[in-house]
Parts: structure tokens; sequence; C-alpha cells
């Protein structure tokens, strides 16, 4: 049986950093194909690659075993092949049936037409979703049902779901399942990405793991279990002499408390979570996209506005805080270093004197209102020259460099500010492997010397590598704490998810 | 290779200040009486006002904001001042209020933006509607136009003195530059103005007071709007309100974009301004000299704004990353 869409040796490449390399992937007519991995392992960009939205570097995407470069997610619609995304792409002022119907309206499009014909395709899907409410009113997993319903509604025969039983309540699971059975019945094939391993055994036909970007294994679901999974999604080959864990490695033991969290809860992100973090060591938080550990660092540090109405604690050194805005928490030596250095690391039309220049300036420590052109360049000397940024000088723009020196100045911005605790969320995101290497021996100097280190990741082995103690969060809270004698990555990952 | 060099070379600043040389020469060896001292002389001090209030707006849009209420400030916290003085109020008392009048209005305007968050375009045009309609309403008896009293004192020099043989205005101008400049590239808060223009989120993150500094930035520009207000008023002895409701904000929109100034915060600083300034002191000149009609002049003059904007827009892509490698 031909495969209704195969990639072949499929490598895709952003800004030079490879995010998969020689994927081989096959979905047949009909079946249930799941796509297990870590975070970062390239499902995402594999589905995506599939669905048009990216092109793929190198390799060849074969529809019906024909080669078919697709330019855009709607030419792949088009053939067929729809992808219901994680974040939703509906249009929030427009109704549900609207939504349905995009694209593809009649010249007289008449309201109460497409309402009654939406009306009976959703009870058909057997979702109770009113045609009629505008998107913007919805809640999550109302939206993820209009996405599945127009996917359907647009006669696809390959739907690709990202991570959709993620917002579902067990009871729209139930459903979601039946529909997926029908869909298959009907002979529509699905890619099915999860982090819910037992999901993704229950309803598959095959699966298929990567890592690292590659290909690790194909086979029926049947031949898999849950410890199975997780032995192919964490097991190393790649980056394993780079994370090797130094099994001699002495583990720093506990300094003084500096920061207990306590029954922390905000929003959906954070449901109650308690712990707390000493200075002198590395507390690695380990969690999935969405377990809210981001979250909870960017409450701690003041860069998400803690409300009143949500509860909990937070103590500082013993004394209770709530920052509205990260300056009061810079001044009490609580920093943030962000795991989006792009959107909100540095300032783009600054130079690299600049950039760590201001940082000073903004924590008042200099005590200047007048800039010191002097002061400035003899701290960026003192700092590129500590963090080995490697530039033609400090006068270079920050965008020019690479990731592992743009990440490199954004932690010496938050260094000069002389934090008591310092956060790192995915310090070494989108950054070459020799720099890897450098910013991990920043981190352990920073510990050495003293500081409260945090360091938040969802790469398991930078984590084991890095940690003194670890702390899994799992759906806003941390689940789990274990000492580096107890800690394996199968333990670690199997309390990451649930 | 070269050519690219060279397109790297001319950023919008450099193309004006060109532009401006070009129209100058052609200016002086077309138009007979244009090189006259007087004629150079009434062609800075035309366009003084102009650029005075274009370093407030710079000041503004350095922080990724606008201010529309630029000309109506200066409009009423001068005629408010002035018609105080006639009322019998002592002068300097009377400046001061209206010198606070125009940074209390200032201040409602940048907490509207700062911490509101209803965006710049908004909040300043609406509250240029209403201080122009509450200054008219209630403050300002009579008709449109407040004229100067007798009794200002050195005040009044400042629009018709002269210093070294150069009128006031033109030197209160240079003034304010150089101080305009000095803040923004020698204090901390000019620092901080670029940073939250640059990266809001950054600057947020790395401590920076950004709400107080969005406020901070309109209430500058409310007080540089009404130094411009006295050189307008003592130049020809009279502020007429309906000024609020000509294109002069346009013009100092034109004024401070034409120069460079990125309209999307972080980028340009004085040298944008005053490059920009000269550009249409040059042209409206000689475009009186020629006896351009006045509606003609418009025209020019906006196809010259919206030229700069596209030019913007390719020159200072909002995200570099994005504009050299189109969208992924």
């Amino acid at each position: 049986m031909t495969p209704i869409l195969e990639l072949r040796n499929v490598s895709k490449e952003f800004h030079g950093v490879a995010a998969i390399r020689g994927v081989d992937f096959a979905l047949m007519p009909g079946e249930v194909h799941s796509l297990l991995g870590e975070n970062g392992a390239g499902k995402s960009t594999l589905t995506k690659i599939m669905a048009g939205v990216h092109k793929a570097s190198s390799g060849e995407v074969l529809l019906d075993g024909r080669p078919r470069v697709f330019d855009s997610p709607a030419e792949a619609l088009h053939n067929g092949i729809a992808m219901v995304f994680q974040e939703t792409s509906l249009v929030p002022s427009l109704t549900v049936a609207q939504n349905i119907y995009l694209g593809n309206e009649k010249f007289l499009n008449r309201l109460r037409g497409i309402y009654i014909a939406a009306q009976q395709f959703l009870q058909s899907l057997n979702f109770g979703v009113d045609p009629t409410m505008y998107v913007s009113q919805l809640g999550a997993a109302q939206k993820q049902m209009v996405e599945i319903a127009r996917a359907v509604h647009h006669k696809a025969r390959v739907i690709i779901f990202d991570e959709p039983t993620a917002t579902l309540t067990p009871e729209e699971k139930h459903h979601f399942f039946a529909l997926i059975a029908r869909l298959k019945k009907d002979g529509v094939s699905i890619i099915f990405i999860s982090h819910a391993l037992e999901e993704a055994l229950a309803i598959s036909d095959r699966i298929t793991i990567l890592r690292d970007g590659q290909h690790v294994v194909t086979d029926d679901a049947g031949n898999f279990d849950r410890d199975k999974i997780i032995a192919a999604m964490v097991g190393r080959t790649l980056s394993e002499e780079l994370y090797s864990r130094d099994k001699s490695r002495s583990v720093r033991g506990y300094g003084r408390k500096v920061l207990s969290v306590q029954n922390l809860s905000m929003g959906k992100m954070v449901r109650n979570t308690s712990f707390s973090v000493y200075g002198g060591q590395i507390t690695g938080i380990f969690g999935l996209i969405g377990s809210g550990r981001t979250e909870t660092a960017k409450i701690i540090s003041g860069v998400i506005k803690r409300d009143f109405f949500h509860g909990g604690e937070v103590r500082l050194e013993g004394k209770s805080v709530r920052y509205r805005v990260p300056r009061p928490a810079i001044k009490d030596g609580v920093v943030y270093v962000t795991e989006d250095r792009k959107i909100e690391g540095f300032f783009e039309t600054k130079s690299i004197a600049e950039n760590i220049y201001m940082n000073l300036l903004s924590a008042d420590l200099n005590k200047r209102a007048v800039i010191s052109y002097s002061e400035m360049m003899a701290l960026a000397e003192t700092w590129t020259r500590k963090l080995n940024v490697k530039a033609i000088d400090s006068n270079a723009r920050v965008i020019e460099l690479s990731g592992g020196n743009q990440q490199k100045v954004v932690i010496a911005r938050s260094l000069v500010q002389k934090p008591k605790l310092i956060i790192f969320d995915e310090p070494t995101r989108g950054v070459d492997v020799g720099a890897i290497a450098e910013l991990h021996h920043v981190i352990n100097e920073l510990a050495d010397s003293g500081l409260a280190v945090v360091v938040i990741s969802s790469y398991l082995p930078e984590i084991l590598n890095l940690a003194d103690r670890i702390l899994v969060s799992r759906q806003g809270r941390i689940v789990e704490e274990f000492s580096m004698e107890e800690a394996t990555e199968e333990k670690i990952m199997y309390a990451a998810v649930h | 290779m070269d050519f690219s060099k060279a397109f790297r070379l001319l950023n919008q600043e450099r193309i004006v200040f060109l532009l401006t040389v070009v129209l100058f020469v052609t200016f002086s060896l077309t138009l007979s009486n244009f090189l006259a001292a007087g004629n150079l002389l009434s062609l800075v001090r035309s366009v003084a006002v102009l650029g005075i209030l274009g370093l407030g707006m710079l000041i503004v849009v350095l922080g990724r904001g606008i201010d529309l209420s630029l000309v109506a400030t200066m409009a009423i916290s001068v005629a408010w001042a002035m018609q105080l003085v006639s009322e019998g109020m002592p002068v300097y008392a009377a400046m001061t209020t209206g010198l606070l009048f125009a940074l209390c209005i200032s201040l409602v305007t940048g907490i509207l933006v700062a911490y509101a968050e209803i965006p710049p375009l908004f909040s300043t045009l609406a509250m240029a509607t209403f201080i122009y309609g509450f200054g008219r309403a209630h403050m300002i008896t009579g008709t449109d136009v407040v004229y100067m009293p007798k009794n200002m004192g050195w005040i009044a020099e400042l629009g018709q003195g002269h210093f070294l043989g150069l009128p006031m205005p033109i030197l209160v101008a240079a003034v304010m530059a150089l101080l305009v400049f000095l803040f923004l590239k020698y204090t901390k808060l000019g620092a901080f103005i670029y940073a939250i223009g640059d990266n809001l989120p950054a600057s947020r993150i790395g401590g920076i007071p950004v709400r107080p500094m969005l406020a901070l930035q309109y209430v500058i520009s409310g007080g540089i709007a009404f130094v411009a207000g006295i050189i307008t008023a003592t130049s020809v002895e009279a502020m007429n309100t309906r000024v609020v409701n000509s294109n002069m904000i346009y013009d100092v929109i034109l004024v401070v974009v034409l120069g460079g100034v990125g309209l999307s915060g972080g980028r340009g600083n004085v040298r944008n301004v005053i490059v920009g300034t000269l550009l249409i002191g040059v042209l409206m000149n000689g475009m009186t000299i020629m006896d351009v009609q006045y509606t003609i002049q418009n025209v020019i003059k906006s196809l010259i704004l919206l030229l700069a904007i596209v030019v913007d827009s390719i020159v200072n892509p909002r995200d570099e990353q994005t504009g050299q490698q189109g969208d992924i």
C-alpha cells in the first residue's frame, strides 16, 4: 500500500541550527499515527513541513507517492492536509459557523443558512458548541472543537493534531477519541502529537518517536509500552559527549534558605505550588512546556504581576514579598533571565556595552543621573572578558552576535545587577554546543560563589548535568523533588508526564 | 557589492540632508533673492517654532509614542497665561501658571498612556480636542486671538529681540536643541527613553520604571510645547488659538519623521530633527518665493511625508530579522 503522505530524508534548518535532520516518515491511509518526543525533538517542525507552514531545507515530501512542495498552509489544505494548531488559528471576532466556513463562503453568504448547516454539522460530530457564538467568547476546549470541526469540514484526508487533548476535560476527551475512531473509519489518516503517553498508546495504530531532531523508531503501537516509549524518548546519542554525566561531580550542599514559595496560585498556569530555593547550589526545575515553570518564575521575579486575589505566599530570606513589576524584585536581588532573549532579553539598536550598562543604570547601583561613557566601557570590558563574549569590540550591536554570545550578554546584563537569587529560564536554548559548555561553566561558578541559582530547562541532560537538586513541574505545580543520587532520566520523565 | 555598501551608508538622515543641500543650491541658483542674508534669517526663524515642537515630539516618538496634543497644549497654555497677565496677574506668576497648566495637562495624557494603557494616538488626539475645547469654553474669554500684553518685559524679547545679530527665536531653538541633546545622550532618564522605545518588555524585566518614564515623556513634551508657544506668541504679539485646527501638528510629525526618527521607537536623535526642520524650512521658503499656492505646498509636503514614512519602514524595519529574511 502506498503511504498517503511520506517524508524522505527531510531536514530543516532555522538560521543554521538544525531542527530536524534526515527524518523519514510515512503515513498510511486510514491510520492513527502518534508522534512522540521531548520538547524540541522536532515534532512540531516535522508536522509543520507536512502542513505547508515550513518548507524543508532538504529532502522530499511525497503525496500519494508523487513529490510535492507546498508553498502555504492553504495549498496543503487544498490537497487535503489539515493541521489543528496548538495555538488556535481561529478568527476571534467571527462566529463559530463563520469560522468553520471561512474560505468556503458562497458569493451570497447568508448567515442563517450557514448557522443551520453548521448546527447540523456540529451535531453530527457530537460537539456541544453553539454555532452563533463568537469565538472570542469560547473557552479553550471549545475553540479546539471548532478547530477540529473546521478541519473535518474541509474534508481533509490527513489531519494533524498538535496536542489536541491538553485543554479538554475527560468527558470531551471521550468524545474526541470517538471522533477520531469515526474519522479513521471514513479513511482519514491522523497524526497525533501528545505528551500524554497513555492516550497515544490507546488510540494509535503506529507510533514514531523523535529525539534531538532525528528519527528513533517507528513501530506498531502494540509493541510499545510506557517504559519503552520513555526510554526511546530520553535515550541519548547526539549530545552524549557534552552531557555525559560526571558521576564523580560533587553535589553542592544546602546553603541558607533564600526563597520559599508556599501554595502559590495564579490563574490556570500556577496551581498551589510550593518549593524552596537555597543559596550556594543550583536548583533545577524540569517540566514540559505548559507545566507552569516559566510562569512560576515570572511571578516570583515580578515579571507577571501577582494579583491579590490569588493565594499563596512568596518569602525572600524570610520576608514576605509581592512584586507588581520586576524593578522592586531586582532591587531585592531577584533577577530573572528570560527564555526568549530576542523578545525580552536585549535592546537590538544598542551595543553590547550599552546593553550591559543599561541594567546597571536601571538597578540604581551606581547612583548616577548622568551617564559616564568611560564607566560604561570599563564595565563592558570586564563582563565581556569574564563571560568570554566573542565580538569585534564592545561597540558591536548585540543583534549581530551569534545566539550563544547574545545569551552571554543577556546573562551579563543580569549579573551586573548583583542578584542574590538568579533564575535562568532555558539558558541554552538556541545556543551552539561550544557556548553551552561555557554557559554551564558560568552558571556553576555563580553557585560556587554562594548565589541561589535556579535553572529551568525542558532538556533533561542539562538539568542532570547542572543541578544539585531537581524539582519536577507538572500542570502548574512542583510535583516531585529528586536528590542527585536518586535522579535518573526515566524517573524524572515519568514524573513530568502524567 | 559597492552598490549595497553605498545603500547602507545612505540612511534616511543622509538622504534628507543631501536633498536639503540640493534644494538649497538649486534655489540659490534659480531664485535671485534666496541667498540674501535677510531671507536666510527669516527662513530659519520661520521654522524655529516647528523645530522646538519637533524636539518635544522627538522625545515622545523615541519612547514609541506620538503626541498629537502638542499644538493644543502650546496654544491654550500660552494664550491663557497671556490673558491672565492682561487681567492683572503679575507676569512671572502668570507664566508659571501657564507652564504648570501645560505640565499638568500633559501629565494627564502621560497617565492615560502609561497607566490606563490607551494607545498614544487616541489618548493624545482626545486630549488635544479636550484641551482646545475646554480652553476655548472656560479659560479664554473673548475671541480666538489673545493679544500679547504690553508689560511682558524681557519675555517679549524672546520673540522679537536680537542677540549678536541673530533673532532670538533661532537662539532659543538652538538652546532647546542643545538641552534635549544633553538630556538624551548624557542622562539616565534619556537612556531609559531610548531603551523603552527599543524594547519595552526587556526594559521592564531589566528594572526600568517603564510606566513613570512613559508619563514623563509627555510631561517633557508639554513643557517644550509651552516654550514653543511663548516664542510664537511673542514673535507675532498674539496667540491665535485656531492654530490647533491648522495642520501644524502634521508639520511637526513631518519634521520628525523626515529627519529619520523611527516612528517605531528607539531610533533617532536631535540631529535628525534639525535636518528635517532645515529641509522643511528650505522647501517652504523656496516655494513661498516662487509663489507656489498654499494648497500646492500642502500637496508637496504631504507627498514628501508619505515618501519619508515609506523609506523609514524600509530602512528601519521594526524587527531586523523579519526585515531581512521575510516572515518565516
